[in-house]
């Protein structure tokens, strides 16, 4: 554990921001679930690492660059989501608070399982065809797949914060996360947007596990440590925000990435929890908002 | 010693809930051995009181001294074992447990030392004396059941018995009469005067005035958060601005308010029937909210229901929106049966409903709240309906990126009643619009609900103050232990000499003399 | 008094039979019988835990984990024997529990489970991590593997240990609590019951137990490492085995066990979907039977 030079650091801080932005984006979907459906996610990672999956199928069907093939991954991911809501997690929301948590406990299960099962344990990797193409100076770098990536989830973050902030729709679903019974009454179809909401949700998780993909490895196992991190973010910066998402984000980010560079690169995820756990224990309304 | 005389002091108590003082200021003192009642309308504070005296919430200033210790930084459960005794307004038992494990669990919780000056023999088991209370208290053939399957009379007495079983010194009992019929509450009236000389001091929150009036011989009356008397009960009953703050008479009427202007002249025929509800009945948890009640209403009529606290007048107007599902009976609108619909499919069909409470949602601005309601269908009209929003209520406008609640109570509710209206609905329900306002903001928008009602919008104006229901009603209903009690004309209805006693109950309308407590 | 004494006579026959197995069959069978009564014990604890006093906890992985690796390194260091190593196991465990617990309980429901499966997944992380204990590796017991039917007695003496320290608690009037916590935690405490200490009690217990069935993991396997441990298998096998028993029930735990051994033996030539099938168990448990098997099976009797 030698003191890395402040070149290292600085180094390790850009990478962290950039990383920093896909975390994020990853755990875009957790914060909309939590925070608009009010339920613990917990097959999230599942979806994150679902979205590398597809994008991977894709590769091996069409032989098309990954980075053409994120959305469609991302939309596929996002159609699973809708009879996942509607038909498994509705049913069982009246059953009491534990019931939601335990099913979707139960579906990341079968999901990891049937990964394991369809396409084998081995760990993979989506190759954007960018190799090691770095961009900046010699000091302060970053890889050119890093970047693009980057790109890619802040975009992503503005357009849903445009559509919960501006559109019908994102009305509609933060009456319903506000209050569903009043909501109701004001005459919006509170379950269609739950359902709706949580496509949103698995759609962005999807996209953004396709693009993790391209910049680390993965295997079905990975879910846990997505599911852990998503949380961290969620939990530093808010439930329910996308600009308190993105800035919880990009700051587990470079403190994952400052943890790994002091630390070494095993304990990357160790300082996410950390910080998760820490959170929680001063601010657990944090997680929840308004409703307990 | 003066001190052992006062069992509970509370001094400049306050709370506050997200910027609204739920209790304010607060001073009381309740004297060893007496039964102090405390009335107030909703939202006077009353649970909040309750709550900050037993330790379920946290005071944000102010002191609470139990028989000379302080007990304003303790726990609930420190207090508890200090002889703080409650009942929960809507019953909590532990719904797993049975009924005498309930008991069981409270008897060894219960306050050790000091033993009260009561009846009961000192020296007795826990079993003993979870019989005892069993007995006492009518639950000796339900002991075996599971608490959470009991009917909701079964469950006030099991609240009430599993308080006894701590011995508490302090027993606080919240609305232990509300939603009972008129013998069970004679039965808990001879209860609870049993009770007062084995407990010492009892603190009762009661709407129904029945028990007041039988059991306690001082009364406090809470508005708003504050204090606003505290005396001999039959005084502070009899008081006049005590009934002015439950029933609004106290209010100055409006010059011409007498008879309500019909909109235009009335047509031969009677309009057709746009709203009939027919054998209405509606069960919340054991206890029936809404009795067998049928009402209808016409095309632009505008009808009143009446009534005073837990009348379920509110129950029926979310019935009605399809809030809150019925165990019997059907509602029709427009011929067309909507009781079993969603909400947002009866506000498709027509129905816009001012809920009680407003219901403004703070994570929307007040554009968003009234875009809200458009219905997705309509959206092409949106910004159309937004400019006559605007146009009726001039200070929305004004206010139309700010967060829906960041206004005052008034502006609120001129919020809530635009929003009903977006939908363009042809029944609009009016939930409560004056509660909590100011009689000048109450007066303004009444004067937009007249404005509204000349438009040819069928109403159902929900109100407890009286002379604000029957102002703009064509005909009225009022409603009391869920069954609608009296119907008719706003005249019938202010010459019945039962209205008093149904909002303000029997003895203290007739003025007997009630049983000395 | 015969509904009372029941259970206990089931358990007791049961336990005579399963004393009786190495003698009657083979090591097929011990194995089996092996993992079940090791599922059992968990079972036991998990039930306690989150069916009797409520609170959901995702982080069985790390009892099991300290477990395993306490009774792992006393062997290797101290030269401990194995009645010492398998204590040493349970309280490392119940001590990990009891420093967390000042943390965790200040956390309710829901932000409870997450906080627990967060600790848990940060002590794997740790272990591998850190050279001291062997990091990915593990760690390697230097004393010979008991031979199995030892094995399967000092499993059988755990879970009958398990079996033990539950009726004794459900019991006590401490039950009372227990599940006065776990129906309304606020009114249990104005009705003065102490819920912190309720909740820290049953976690300490639930910890031991847990840690003693990592122990035992550990001197079957002759090695443990990190992944295998402290991993998410011991919290899914734990959660599914009660749900379908039954969360709450004094023979929830014993019912699940038997069919989710029943289902792993279905399964024996498809590891791959075990996990999967248990998923799809535990779904539908909750859908429709959200009182387990045990609820569907048992007549409900008229009063309570």
């Amino acid at each position: 554990m030698a003191l890395p030079d402040s070149a290292a650091l600085l180094q390790a801080l850009v990478s962290g921001l950039l990383i920093g932005a896909l975390l994020a984006l990853a755990a875009l979907g957790l914060s909309l679930v939590v925070g608009i459906i009010r339920v613990v996610n917990l097959m999230h990672g599942e979806l994150v690492v679902l979205g590398a999956y597809a994008a991977y199928a894709l590769v091996q069907l069409t032989g098309l660059n990954p980075l053409l093939l994120a959305p469609l991954a991302a939309l596929l991911v996002a159609l699973l989501g809708w009879p996942i809501e509607r038909y498994i997690l509705q049913p069982v929301a009246r059953h009491g608070a534990e019931a939601p948590l335990l099913t979707t406990f139960a579906l990341s299960i079968i999901l990891q399982n049937l990964l394991v099962f369809l396409v084998g344990g081995d760990t993979r990797a989506l190759d954007s065809g960018l190799g090691a193409r770095r961009l900046g100076t010699g000091a302060v770098s970053a890889p050119l797949i890093y970047v693009i990536a980057a790109l890619v989830a802040l975009v992503v973050c503005a357009a849903v914060h445009v559509l919960i902030t501006r559109s019908d729709f994102g009305r509609r679903i933060r009456a319903s996360a506000e209050q569903p019974d009043d909501a109701a009454v004001v005459g919006v179809a509170v379950r269609r947007y739950y359902a709706l909401t949580f496509m949103l949700a698995a759609g962005v998780s999807g996209l953004g596990g396709a693009l993790l993909g391209m910049v680390f490895s993965f295997t079905p196992a990975a879910g846990v440590d997505y599911l852990l991190t998503g949380f961290a973010v969620v939990v530093l910066g808010g439930v329910g925000s996308v600009k308190g998402t993105l800035l919880g984000g990009l700051g587990l980010g470079v403190a994952e990435s400052l943890g790994a560079t002091v630390l070494g690169d095993g304990y990357r995820l160790f300082i996410g929890l950390v910080a998760f756990l820490v959170f929680l224990m001063l601010r657990p309304q944090g997680l929840f908002g308004r409703r307990t | 010693m003066v001190e052992a005389a006062i069992a509970l002091r509370v001094r400049a108590l306050s709370r506050r809930f997200g910027g609204v003082a739920a209790i304010e200021a607060l001073d009381l003192d309740v004297q060893a051995g007496e039964t102090l009642g405390v009335i107030g309308p909703n939202g006077a504070g009353k649970s909040t009181l309750i709550n900050l005296i037993s330790g379920g919430c946290a005071a944000d200033s102010g002191s609470i001294v139990l028989f000379g210790t302080d007990i304003t930084g303790l726990r609930a459960d420190a207090r508890t074992r200090l002889g703080v005794g409650r009942t929960y307004q809507i019953p909590r038992p532990f719904a797993r447990l049975t009924v005498y494990e309930n008991l069981e669990l409270a008897a060894r919780h219960a306050r050790r030392g000091v033993a009260p000056a009561s009846a009961a023999p000192v020296q007795e088991t826990i079993a003993e004396r979870c019989r005892r209370i069993l007995t006492r208290t009518g639950l000796d053939d339900v002991a075996g059941t599971t608490a959470g399957s009991l009917p909701l009379l079964r469950r006030k007495r099991l609240e009430l018995a599993r308080a006894l079983a701590l011995q508490p010194r302090l027993l606080l009992l919240d609305e232990i009469g509300a939603g009972l019929i008129e013998r069970e509450t004679r039965a808990l009236i001879e209860l609870i005067i049993d009770l007062q000389r084995e407990i010492g001091t009892i603190v009762l929150i009661e709407h129904v005035m029945d028990v007041i009036n039988a059991c306690c011989q001082r009364t406090a009356v809470l508005a708003s958060g504050r204090l606003l008397t505290v005396g001999a009960t039959r005084e502070v009953l009899a008081d006049a601005q005590v009934a002015a703050v439950y029933l609004g008479t106290g209010e100055r009427v409006p010059a011409g308010a007498g008879a309500p202007a019909p909109p235009s002249a009335p047509p031969s025929a009677p309009p057709a029937v746009l709203l009939s509800v027919r054998g209405a009945e509606v069960h919340y948890g054991g206890v029936r909210a809404l009795r067998q009640v049928s009402l209808e209403l016409r095309a632009g009529e505008c009808v009143a229901l009446l009534g005073a606290n837990g009348a379920g007048k509110t129950t029926l107007a979310r019935a009605i929106s399809g809030a809150v599902p019925l165990a019997a009976g059907t509602i029709e609108f427009d011929g067309a049966r909507i009781s079993g619909l969603a909400a947002a499919r009866v506000t498709a069909l027509g129905i816009g409903h001012c809920m009680e409470g407003r219901k403004i949602f703070s994570s929307l601005s007040v554009e968003e709240n009234l875009l809200l309601a458009v219905p997705p269908a309509a959206q092409r009209k949106a910004a159309e309906r937004l400019q006559r929003a605007y146009a009726m209520f001039p200070a929305l406008r004004q206010r139309r990126a700010h967060a829906g609640t960041a206004m005052s109570g008034g502006q609120q509710q001129m919020l809530a009643i635009a929003r009903a209206l977006m939908s363009e609905p042809r029944l609009v329900i009016f939930d409560e619009v004056s509660l909590g306002l100011a009689p000048i903001a109450v007066e303004s928008l009444y004067e937009s609900l007249a404005r509204i009602r000349a438009s040819g919008v069928a109403m159902l104006i929900v109100e407890q103050n009286i002379h604000r229901g029957l102002q703009l009603a064509d005909r009225a209903y009022v409603l009391a232990h869920g069954e609608i009690r009296l119907s008719g004309t706003p005249q019938e209805i202010r010459d019945s000499r039962e209205l008093r006693a149904l909002y303000v109950g029997e003895d203290a309308a007739t003025g007997a003399t009630a049983p000395a407590g | 008094m015969n509904a009372a004494r029941k259970p206990l006579l089931i358990a007791a026959l049961l336990g005579a039979l399963l004393y009786c197995l190495p003698f009657a069959l083979g090591p097929y069978w011990q194995q089996l019988g092996l993992r079940a009564l090791q599922w059992l014990t968990l079972a036991i604890a998990w039930n306690l835990l989150a069916g009797y006093c409520g609170q959901v906890s995702l982080g069985t992985g790390a009892f099991v984990g300290l477990g395993a690796y306490a009774c792992a390194l006393s062997g290797n260091q101290l030269d401990a024997p194995i009645p010492v190593q398998l204590a040493l196991a349970g309280l490392v465990a119940a001590g990990f529990a009891a420093l967390a617990s000042v943390a965790l309980f200040r956390l309710r429901g829901l932000y409870f489970t997450v906080g627990t499966l967060a600790l848990a997944e940060a002590l794997r992380i740790l272990m591998v991590n850190l050279r001291t204990f062997g990091g990915a590796s593990g760690v390697v017991l230097r004393a010979a593997t008991p031979a199995f039917h030892q094995l399967y007695w000092l499993a059988l003496a755990i879970a009958a240990l398990a079996v033990l320290l539950a009726e004794l608690l459900l019991r006590s009037p401490l039950s009372l609590s227990l599940r006065a916590v776990r129906d309304d935690e606020d009114v249990a405490l104005q009705m003065g019951v102490r819920s912190f200490r309720v909740k820290f009690g049953v976690f300490v217990l639930a910890a031991f137990l847990m840690g003693l069935a990592g122990g035992l993991q550990a001197l079957k396997l002759g090695v443990i490492e990190p992944y295998g441990a402290y991993g998410m298998s011991w919290t899914i096998d734990t959660v599914a085995v009660v749900i379908i028993g039954g969360l709450g029930t004094r023979m929830g735990p014993l019912l699940g066990t038997l069919i989710y051994v029943a289902l792993s033996e279905a399964l024996r030539n498809l590891p791959e979907l075990h996990g999967a099938v248990a998923g799809v168990f535990l779904l539908l448990a909750i859908r429709f039977a959200p009182r387990g098997l045990w609820s569907l099976v048992a007549r409900r009797p008229a009063h309570g």
